[in-house]
């Protein structure tokens, strides 16, 4: 498992997988404040990043891929 | 199944389809409304992308999948069927069948193929943009743009103005990087299923400056979000690269169509780039490669002093490439640096020398983790493949189970071959019925073998039949391509040419049928060429403007017939006596006592021809006698029947099968000899006083027709006078060479025989006048005669 759901946040690490992607969208969905840690985060999976994309979690932590940071600022 | 096999199935699938596309594409073109017909077109272009799938022949991929996209908005009513778009589309299958050719010789496509294959591939995608199908009344005015050439910019769609996804990158950047590639990714929706990571792709691509993400139509809000799916893939993704094209190309090999390339030239660059800049750029972004891959390694850990002294020796050099004008400066300040510099040192220095965007890209590849690199790019691919076959197998998993069977043709040949030897050793059961009851005196037991012969000999019967059956073929197998070249001839020569084939399904042995297939091209051409007038001629002659060809096979008894009949001028009797004379090919006084019906069979002479121009389609004077040709050595005859201003008929008519030969047996000399059944007119025995000798020639009186006398025995150069029989009568075997009748003196007649004939080879094959051997049941061999070889 690559997605600890925790109370506060979801924490992505390591390589997020495609498969990921639906479960991650459903709890995203069903939090009042949704947040995503992604410090420990090295790659998602372009489904993943579409999810993140589209219902814009609060992010507590930034990943350190540049190109993954960069596109989740904008 | 190994690798080589499945390579050859390709082929011949490949092939079908092929041909399935051609012929599908002609009757949609006659009738656009067809929507089953447009959907089979579609799914045998869509089985044939799926077949190159499994193996690595992009090319070919990409001019298929083109097809496909293109058919795909036909399909569903968005574009309309014209006949620029049927152009375009036999062209690319054209070129798809030549790749085809080439994969069967090398088993590969080669490398120069990428270029035609992505101009054929563009030439249908700018049909992509035709008028919808609402407009169909004017769908000719939607001309495709030309072919861009292989040197276009494959992004810069006819116009010079860059396009509008380049503002979304950051202008700072785009400024900073000129000669740098723009490339804007679209994924298609689900390109997840097959195992593609579009985001992964792209944060791999080398030489990456900078990504810009967008949702290629707006993420969903409120409500519509419950229902949106994540697996669709909605990303838009236009990225910035320094690494060279074709690096690009490689990297998204897999998705070429869903990309897009801009080069960036520099602002001042004149528009059209010509070929010596362009080998300039190529040079200096692989210049600012190196550039990048010494800042990396100078930036490792610990460098050794070797290292560091190749290193600036390779910036040394480098520098001529990338710094422009102030070379003298740059080189000095590296001399300047001391003797044996530290790593760090030179890659400080070499920052701050180097353009900008080199430090730039050499740091990002480092952030990036360029262990990663490599597999990065391979592993979608192989994904995709994977997933492509395990959809493939699903959906034959699904159809319901094909009952057909592909077998090479040799391995049919080999049972023929068998069922042959299986023939010749029942038939020799009898003889040794024979024996067992006059040698052995053992009665009882040769009615036994007898009645076990019977057995054997009708199980024998039955499996030659089947196999026979086997190697039956349609004969509308040839006619299939005829509806193209009908098309494209009559096009080119301004003709309206209408084609209507008949009895397609009848059947006959596969090597009748394949050598047909050049005759037959050669009288359609001639029919279209000299037949068919032109429209307007047509018209004032009171025919339709449109011309009918029409070719019609049945089966009559043993025979295939085939007839081609054109509605056009005819063939002018004489207009053919007067060419036959002037080519010197029969005298006057000849020509003139012809019939009508004989003087047009001339143009089957070898050398005629009555055009007074050469064409590219005919006049050549080979025309006619080679389809004689072709059709004599398959034991078959053509004839042509002619109404001048009504058309032209030609009239083939062809033996059912050529495995079994159907022989007269006779007896000359004491030896026995075969002649082919086909070429005998009659047998009949005439007595010695009504055979008229003049010089060395005989001949006699047969139905009030003077037919010249041959001794067998004097054409094999056997030194016997031939004999006759109780009452004085000689036997006469009458045969037909050409279209003379000529007796044959021979011993004895003795009855017909099936046979299998195997034409003479190795040692053998040199001799003239006999056209094969046959074994014969009680273990003989019989000659068999080629009389018209013999009497030349």
């Amino acid at each position: 498992m690559t997605i600890r759901y925790l109370k506060k946040h979801a924490a992505l690490e390591g390589h997020v997988s495609v498969d990921d992607a639906e479960a991650l969208a459903q709890w995203l969905q069903k939090q009042t404040r949704p947040t995503v840690h992604l410090g420990k985060c090295e790659q998602v999976h372009g489904a993943v990043l579409q999810v993140l994309l589209a219902l814009r979690p609060r992010i507590a932590a930034h990943p350190a891929d540049p190109w993954l940071a960069a596109a989740l600022r904008n | 199944m190994n690798q080589t096999d499945l390579l050859d199935q390709f082929v011949i699938e490949a092939r079908e389809c092929l041909e399935a596309i051609g012929t599908r594409l002609l009757q949609v073109e006659r009738d656009p409304a067809n929507t089953d017909l447009l959907n089979d077109l579609f799914r045998s272009v869509h089985t044939l992308k799926g077949n190159c799938g499994l193996f690595e022949f992009k090319p070919l991929e990409r001019v298929v999948h083109a097809g496909e996209d293109l058919l795909d908005r036909v399909r569903n009513g968005s574009l309309a069927y014209s006949a620029e778009l049927a152009d375009a589309l036999l062209e690319a299958m054209d070129y798809a069948a030549r790749l085809i050719d080439q994969i069967e010789q090398h088993g590969r496509i080669d490398d120069s193929a990428d270029g035609p294959a992505r101009q054929h591939a563009q030439a249908l995608q700018a049909l992509l943009g035709g008028s919808p199908a609402a407009a169909r009344a004017a769908p000719a005015q939607t001309a495709p743009n030309p072919a861009p050439g292989p040197d276009t910019e494959a992004g810069a769609t006819g116009d010079s103005a860059p396009p509008a996804w380049l503002a979304r990158l950051p202008a700072d950047t785009l400024a900073a990087h000129h000669g740098a590639t723009a490339l804007r990714y679209q994924p298609e929706e689900g390109c997840f299923f097959k195992g593609e990571d579009p985001w992964r792709l792209a944060c791999t691509t080398p030489g990456l400056l900078a990504i810009a993400l967008a949702p290629a139509q707006a993420w969903p809000q409120g409500e519509a979000l419950a229902q949106w799916d994540c697996y669709q893939c909605n990303l838009d993704i236009v990225l910035l690269s320094s690494a060279p094209r074709a690096y690009l190309e490689e990297h998204f090999r897999c998705v070429p169509e869903q990309v897009q390339l801009v080069e960036l030239g520099d602002p001042a660059a004149p528009a059209l780039p010509t070929a010596v800049p362009q080998v300039d750029a190529a040079a200096r972004r692989r210049a600012a490669e190196l550039w990048a891959d010494q800042l990396a390694l100078l930036a490792r850990h610990s460098v050794a002093p070797g290292t560091v002294a190749a290193a600036r020796l390779v910036l040394r050099r480098l520098l001529a490439w990338l710094v422009d004008g102030a070379v003298d400066a740059a080189v000095a300040s590296l001399d300047a640096l001391p003797a044996a510099p530290g790593a760090h040192a030179l890659l400080a220095w070499a920052r701050a020398t180097g353009p900008a965007a080199l430090a730039d890209s050499a740091t990002a590849a480092l952030a990036a983790g360029s262990p990663d690199d490599d597999e990065g790019g391979g592993l979608p691919a192989t994904d995709g493949n994977v997933t492509e076959l395990g959809r493939r197998n699903d959906e034959t998993a699904g159809a319901p189970a094909n009952k057909v069977l592909k077998v090479g043709q040799e391995k049919i040949d080999l049972l023929m071959d068998l069922i042959g030897e299986m023939v010749v050793a029942k038939n020799s059961l009898p003889y040794l019925a024979q024996r067992a009851e006059s040698v052995f005196g053992q009665r009882e037991l040769a009615r036994e073998i007898k009645a076990q012969y019977t057995v054997i000999n009708r199980i024998a019967e039955d499996m030659q039949h089947a196999i026979m059956q086997v190697r039956m073929l349609p004969v509308g197998a040839v006619f299939q391509r005829f509806g193209r070249l009908v098309r494209d001839i009559s096009r080119r020569l301004g003709k309206d040419v209408q084609l209507v084939i008949e009895g397609e399904e009848t059947e006959a042995d596969k090597n009748v049928i394949e050598p047909l297939a050049d005759p037959l091209i050669h009288i359609l051409r001639n029919s279209l060429d000299h037949g068919i007038e032109m429209p307007a001629l047509r018209l004032a002659a009171g025919k339709p403007a449109q011309g009918t060809i029409r070719i019609r096979a049945s089966q009559e008894s043993d025979r295939v017939i085939i007839e081609i009949s054109d509605d056009g001028a005819g063939v002018d009797p004489a207009r053919v006596r007067a060419k036959a004379v002037e080519r010197g090919l029969i005298p006057a006084e000849r020509a003139a006592s012809l019939s009508d019906h004989d003087a047009v069979q001339l143009i089957f002479l070898p050398g005629f021809s009555t055009a007074e121009s050469i064409s590219d389609l005919s006049g050549r004077g080979v025309g006619m006698d080679v389809v004689r040709t072709a059709v004599e050595r398959i034991n078959g005859g053509v004839e042509l029947h002619s109404v001048a201003g009504r058309g032209t008929t030609l009239r083939l008519s062809l033996p059912l099968s050529m495995a079994v030969t159907n022989v007269m047996v006779v007896e000359s000399a004491g030896r026995r000899f075969g002649v082919p059944m086909d070429l005998i007119v009659e047998t009949v025995r005439v007595h010695g006083d009504d055979v008229h000798s003049f010089k060395q020639a005989r001949t006699t009186v047969l139905r009030g027709r003077i037919v010249p006398l041959r001794a067998l025995n004097d054409l094999l150069a056997l030194d016997t006078a031939p004999l006759c029989n109780a009452d004085g009568e000689l036997a006469v075997l009458v045969v037909r060479v050409g279209t003379e009748p000529v007796g044959l003196l021979v011993d004895h007649f003795h009855g017909a025989s099936d046979i299998i004939l195997k034409p003479l080879e190795g040692v053998l094959a040199g001799l003239t006048g006999f056209a094969g051997t046959a074994l014969m049941g009680d273990g003989g061999v019989l000659m068999v005669l080629n009389p018209k070889e013999l009497l030349s």
